[in-house]
């Protein structure tokens, strides 16, 4: 395994090693990140990057091939615009996990803020803690999986593609254009091999499944007159 | 016996006719009809195009030729360069193109295939750029482009790492002038199978995209996301930043200051695909004013020489290319003029999925009216002429370059004009409030 001291390194300087490095499919240790903001962006090839602390923003963004350990926490926008590859974050991350995800995989072990998978297109994102408000939201393709509690208007305008939660309470915090069903038996043995592949102890067969209502156009809520709901 | 009362007689017609009242204020048949609408669909309504209503427009501002205080250059048969170089600040292969007139982003979706191949094409001819709009990058306007230009959209739709590399330039979209603040409609009318597997959409479903980037929520994450693309592009291409003018003088500031190579900014006068009609109407100022607030906030932060500023919104001609560069734009991007010249005839229904020229439209029999090749000529031809027409009137004025033209070549026809630009009213040095690079 090369070990990478970048303590003392810009983040030019880690992220042209780590294209390197990733392309000749080596195995890299990254120690002193210091939440390093950007560390391993646009990384292509088939290599493992494991990272001994916390990073800042946009960790991993459009990864394209390796495999990104993350052993602390991450920043805002880990893995956004992902193309291929894995991030596996093995503690919490900021807000807006995965924007505009587009392949590959995500797994964060701990929890996460709102907005997880916004405008997600693509791949898999795991979340074993809990989601903010609004994650999933304008879901174009792809699979979310939230294992913890999840947060308000979950799955707001989805167009496509589907998030299997777990959070009894989910049907009371589902978005607008959403639907809730029970996990498929396909579904069921998918995500059960994601589990396996990842080391997750959960059982798929207790998820539900949050897909898009697809009709002529979404129906938003626009004036939210109170005294016919009856809320403050 | 008193007589019988007679009846009066009926007083004799006038002839002179009558006035008829014409409701010319605010209760006029449109209103009406708008208000009608309103209360039976409980809705407010779409439209196709942009704006319908008056602004201040760059057609007020007169150009000051050369006579004995400068020589004017001869119009045939001698030169006015008109090659411009776009986003050198960092980039180092700056966007350099033909003529200071760029095609703006338009959607792959909004307009049909054959709209965006024939746009590429007429980039050929006169060597300028096109720029994909949101929606994906289409493969047939990448290989028939001369330079291409890339938008980020907030809604990311087709966009990913082999976007980037195909790009001559990056656009990072914040806004667009016909609907500032509010994200991409698409129709659900032109969401066909073709188009909804290009863009991951169930077909026939209304696209309502999001306005805010779901990675740049901020300011000071703007910067870090800049970062991420010059890494990204190894510090190769050009990153632009196209925004609605709204607040113009400090949006430029916080850009300029987050390291982008050039600013977009998109008047009022803007056109889209389909937007609700208030927001074309009543949101945002027109180009006129923000090109001065632009030049404005770049010279502020001194970096003015540094920073391209692109200026689009409702411009037609050679004139508006004149006047724009004159006030301190380096180039234009045009839109609706493009569509114009292959055709369309400004119907105000692109929303409808039905364009009779095979423009804004995804049904197949409208779209095989579109002859590409015809069209992109027709493409190439009018760029050709407002780029002419513009170095005319940069040469009367005495200049070898169109980038010479300077803000004190320009005088404003109107007292309003004037006091939106700071520019001196004609046959004076005076102007109204804050004046614009005169003393």
């Amino acid at each position: 395994m090369v070990s990478l001291d970048v303590a003392e390194m810009n983040v030019r300087e880690v992220n042209t090693r780590l294209k390197e490095l990733m392309k000749a499919g080596e195995e890299v240790e990254i120690v002193n990140p210091h939440s390093m903001h950007n560390l391993a962006t646009g990384i292509k090839g088939s290599g493992r990057i494991v990272v001994r602390g916390s990073t800042g923003f946009y960790t991993g963004g459009f990864l394209q091939g390796p495999t990104l350990v993350v052993e602390g926490n991450t920043g805002l926008y880990t893995g956004d615009n992902m193309g291929g590859g894995e991030i596996i974050v093995e503690r919490n991350t900021g807000m807006n996990l995965a924007p505009s995800q587009v392949g590959g995989t995500v797994v964060v072990k701990g929890n996460t803020g709102s907005r997880a998978a916004f405008g997600m297109k693509g791949g898999n994102l795991i979340v074993c803690g809990e989601v903010g408000m609004r994650s999933g939201q304008m879901t174009l393709g792809g699979r979310m999986i939230f294992l913890g509690k999840v947060g308000a208007d979950i799955g707001e305008s989805m167009y496509n593609g589907v998030i299997h939660v777990r959070d009894p309470e989910v049907e009371n915090r589902l978005g607008g254009n959403v639907t809730l069903q029970p996990i498929s038996s396909q579904e069921e043995q998918e995500v059960a091999a994601l589990f396996e592949k990842y080391g997750i102890d959960q059982d798929a067969g207790k998820l539900q499944s949050i897909v898009p209502k697809v009709y002529g156009r979404h129906d938003y809520v626009m004036f939210k007159p109170t005294h016919l709901s009856g809320r403050a | 016996m008193s007589a019988k009362p007679q009846p009066e007689s009926k007083p004799e017609k006038s002839k002179t006719p009558r006035p008829k009242d014409v409701q010319h204020g605010v209760w006029n048949a449109q209103t009406v009809a708008e208000i009608k609408l309103k209360a039976e669909t409980g809705k407010h309504r779409i439209r196709g195009c942009g704006s319908t209503r008056y602004f201040p427009t760059l057609d007020d501002l007169t150009i000051l030729p050369g006579q004995l205080t400068r020589m004017p250059i001869d119009t045939y048969r001698e030169d006015c360069k008109t090659q411009t170089v776009l986003g050198a600040r960092y980039a180092k292969k700056p966007l350099v193109v033909e003529t200071p007139i760029l095609i703006s982003g338009m959607s792959y979706g909004a307009l049909s295939k054959e709209a965006k191949t024939a746009l590429a094409k007429g980039t050929q001819y006169v060597g300028t750029s096109i720029n994909n709009g949101e929606g994906g990058l289409l493969p047939d306007e990448r290989d028939n482009s001369y330079k291409q230009v890339v938008q980020i959209c907030p809604s990311r739709i087709g966009f990913s790492l082999r976007s980037i590399e195909a790009a001559d330039a990056l656009e990072i979209i914040v806004g667009i002038g016909a609907k500032p603040g509010l994200a991409g409609h698409l129709m659900g009318s032109k969401i066909t199978e073709e188009i909804g597997k290009f863009r991951q959409l169930p077909p026939g479903m209304d696209l309502h995209s999001h306005p805010r980037h779901g990675d740049i929520f901020g300011a000071d994450d703007l910067v870090l996301k800049i970062k991420e693309l010059r890494d990204l592009t190894d510090y190769q291409i050009p990153i632009f930043l196209k925004m609605a003018a709204g607040r113009v003088r400090e949006d430029v500031k916080i850009a300029a200051k987050a390291g982008v190579d050039g600013v977009v900014i998109d008047g009022a006068e803007g056109g889209t695909g389909a937007s609700p009609v208030m927001a074309t109407t009543h949101l945002g100022i027109p180009t006129l004013a923000a090109v001065v607030q632009a030049v404005r906030g770049l010279e502020e932060m001194g970096v003015k020489q540094e920073v391209s500023l692109i200026v689009s919104g409702g411009i037609k001609d050679g004139a508006d290319v004149a006047k724009a560069l004159a006030m301190g734009a380096d180039a234009v991007a045009i839109g609706t003029g493009a569509m114009v010249a292959m055709g369309c005839v400004v119907c105000l229904r692109c929303h409808t999925g039905e364009c009779a020229f095979g423009i804004g439209t995804q049904n197949p029999k409208q779209r095989a009216k579109l002859d590409i090749e015809k069209a992109a000529q027709r493409v190439g031809n009018y760029i050709k002429a407002m780029t002419v027409e513009a170095t005319l009137l940069a040469k009367a004025a005495g200049k070898t370059k169109l980038a010479n033209l300077e803000r004190e070549d320009l005088r404003a026809l109107t007292m309003e004009a004037s006091a939106v630009t700071g520019i001196p009213m004609i046959g004076s040095n005076y102007t109204f409030g804050e004046m614009f690079g005169f003393c």
